[in-house]
């Protein structure tokens, strides 16, 4: 996505550019290891990874075996040490911090385990902030962040803030937060680890017909089998690679 | 950048109205210090229009010579007139005359105290006279056959204001009706004996009465007549020039007087108070300076504490789309924001106290005296706390930035 298509994205009310052809994300190749006690420890040697629009994908693996490294590199946050990444057209790996950054503002949004909402601040401040670094006006921004707390069920607590919520509604803020700028790619690193079992699936039924809704392509890393179901493709990390699960 | 500024700017704000606790902690240093800096100015400017005010009332406007012209003087309009073109703007005579040979009298009481000048209209173009009543001489007043005078406020207050001060009159042995123009403050210099000034106005009426010997004739100590002689502002010509070239031309007003004895000194203080002032507001600047920056170095203190528990916001932030700049301007920003508003309550502390201040002392000030905050100590005081948080404010942004935006969303 260029420049100048961003611009025309944010005249049109955020809805995304033309989607370029191809895949949304193409990874292949990619390692990562990190330096402990002057060691290099290769947390992944070699992971591949193809999602289309609209696609629900899991990534289940145990503990400590890099579904969190992946996905932070997916969403931009870290950089891969070697392979190839590109993202709805972008070659990532040629990106400076600023594009990256960028990027991530309107192609990403984030669904984390522990909501990383802002304390102190309310809801629609917190569903704001992505608008905010975007460029939008207030009275757009207001007026949006309202639209999406609506759609998730929380227009009655605009002006709540997140220890006044339960932790299923701060999770629905933090996903009204990741779709505010109608994102094409949603990540979600164990969304549900800190809900009870029917809070969670109430949040995933709605993290994933939202993201249908919209045609996003939402990546799940779980530990829950019922999640591992819903999705529409399976991939496991084992030994700092990916296998595709039938 | 500027989309980054700006939304750098919108989550600064937003941030330190949301952390209150912590805005409140790191204003209260810069209260202080920018509350200091603020009332040193004002100080210094209530001192500076105070000290100018006394010096215009008392002295002269800069530049003020006095002029004493050596005796006797055969051409006093020559001379004046010379005295015009050897450099002086605005020249009047200000002649303190013999207090036996004229008093005033009221009624049966007789005032022989006062302290009485002959003088012109143009005096007030020289010096400030401060009129309380009435108004200060005009050239239309030379025709009036009565004397004119103007009185100072404290001689005003002895006499019988009634009918325009009716049955006031001058003189000694002969007593003439005098008008008064006006009532005008005292000044310290005018009022040597403390019970009053008259300014009694040259003209043909009063030549007589205030020089029987004639004006320009020499008095008991061979001396001839003192003047107030306006010059250009910066000084210009020296005192030597302007001698110089009022000698030269002796022989046209007094061919017999003894150019030796012509004495010209500056009279304003315009040059004391500027070099006393400087040094006086070097010292309180120098307090000042230390009060803030003890106050920039608590703002920093709190901003590298709060920047270690806000790894995790400031991360969030990153991970919503904040590039480094936007980061950099969030944390900045907040400090700024909040040495600002510090500076805004400083300001309007600093306007309370000048206003109680001047309640309070208000009356005992020269005219055109008042205690106020001036703009300089505005711009002063909110400039240089906007400085002071732009400056606690790098070194903890900095720092925010070192953490990678994984390791911060671990936390
Ligand atoms: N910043 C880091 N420094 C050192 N080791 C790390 C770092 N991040 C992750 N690791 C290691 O990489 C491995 C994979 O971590 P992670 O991706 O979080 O696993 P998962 O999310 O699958 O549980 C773990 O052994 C973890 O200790
Ligand atoms: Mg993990």
């Amino acid at each position: 996505m260029g420049a100048a298509g961003a611009r025309r994205a944010r005249r049109a009310g955020g809805e995304p550019p033309a989607a370029p052809p191809g895949p949304l994300l193409r990874i292949s190749g990619l390692t990562k290891g990190f330096p402990v006690d002057g060691e290099r420890i290769q947390v992944l040697s070699g992971c591949s990874l193809e999602i289309d629009r609209g696609e629900v994908v899991a990534i289940v693996g145990q503990s400590g075996s890099g579904k969190s490294t992946l996905l932070n590199m997916v969403g931009l946050l870290d950089t891969a040490d070697g392979g190839e990444h590109v993202f709805n057209g972008v070659d990532v790996t040629r990106l400076g911090e600023a594009g990256r950054a960028r990027l991530r503002n309107t192609g990403i949004g984030f669904v984390f385990q522990s909501f990383h909402l802002l304390e102190r601040r309310t809801a629609l401040a917190n569903v704001s902030v992505p608008l905010v670094l975007n460029g939008m006006p207030l009275i757009r921004r207001r007026a949006l962040a309202r639209e999406l707390l609506e759609s998730v069920g929380l227009g009655h607590r605009l002006g709540s803030r997140p220890h006044q919520l339960s932790g299923g509604e701060q999770q629905r803020v933090a996903l009204a937060r990741a779709l505010s700028l109608n994102p094409p790619l949603i990540l979600a690193d164990e969304p549900t680890g800190a809900l009870d079992a029917a809070t969670s699936s109430a949040v995933l039924d709605q993290l994933i017909s939202q993201a249908r809704k919209r045609n996003a392509a939402v990546v799940i890393v779980t530990h829950d089998p019922l999640v591992a179901e819903a999705a529409d493709r399976r991939i496991t990390i084992r030994e700092g690679k990916t296998f595709e699960e039938p | 950048m500027l989309r980054s500024l700006i939304s750098g700017l919108v989550l600064a704000f937003a941030g330190s109205r949301a952390n209150i606790s912590r805005t409140i902690l790191s204003c209260a240093g810069i209260v202080v210090g920018v509350g200091a800096l603020i009332a040193v100015v004002t100080a210094g400017h209530v001192g500076q229009t105070y000290a100018k005010a006394y010096g215009e009332a008392n002295t002269g406007v800069a530049a003020t010579y006095e002029v004493t012209s050596p005796a006797p003087v055969d051409d006093v309009e020559a001379f004046e007139e010379d005295m015009l073109r050897a450099g002086g703007e605005a020249v009047a005579l200000q002649q303190p005359l013999d207090s036996a040979g004229i008093q005033l009298r009221q009624g049966t009481s007789v005032f022989k105290d006062p302290t009485v000048f002959y003088t012109d209209p143009s005096l007030s173009d020289i010096r400030r006279m401060n009129l309380v009543e009435g108004r200060w001489f005009t050239e239309a007043d030379k025709g009036s056959l009565a004397p004119v005078v103007v009185l100072s406020e404290n001689l005003a207050e002895q006499l019988d204001p009634s009918g325009g001060y009716a049955d006031l009159q001058i003189g000694n042995s002969e007593w003439l009706r005098a008008r008064v123009a006006g009532v005008v403050e005292g000044t310290a210099m005018d009022d040597w004996g403390g019970s009053g000034t008259v300014y009694l106005m040259r003209s043909p009426a009063t030549e007589e009465m205030a020089f029987p010997a004639g004006i320009g004739a020499a008095d008991e100590m061979g001396m001839g007549l003192t003047y107030r002689v306006r010059v250009s502002p910066d000084g210009s010509p020296g005192e030597e020039a302007f001698t110089e070239r009022l000698a030269g031309t002796s022989w046209r007003w007094g061919p017999q007087a003894d150019t030796e004895m012509l004495i010209v000194f500056r009279a304003d203080s315009f040059e004391e108070i500027e070099e006393v002032l400087g040094y006086l507001s070097l010292g309180l600047f120098g307090i000042a300076g230390i009060t803030l920056t003890t106050g920039m170095l608590g703002v920093l203190n709190v901003g590298l504490v709060t920047v270690r528990e806000r790894r995790r916001e400031l991360a969030t932030y990153r991970a919503l789309g904040a590039d480094r700049f936007a980061m950099f301007v969030v944390v900045v920003a907040e400090a700024v924001v909040v040495s600002v508003v510090a500076g805004l309550i400083a300001l309007l502390g600093c306007y309370g106290i000048a206003g109680g201040v001047q309640a309070f002392v208000g009356d005992m000030l020269p005219a055109g005296v008042s205690v106020t905050v001036p703009l300089q100590g505005v711009l002063v005081g909110l400039g240089s706390a906007a400085a002071v948080g732009l400056l606690a404010g790098v070194i903890p942004a900095w720092r925010a930035l070192r953490t990678s935006v994984v390791a911060g969303l671990r936390e």
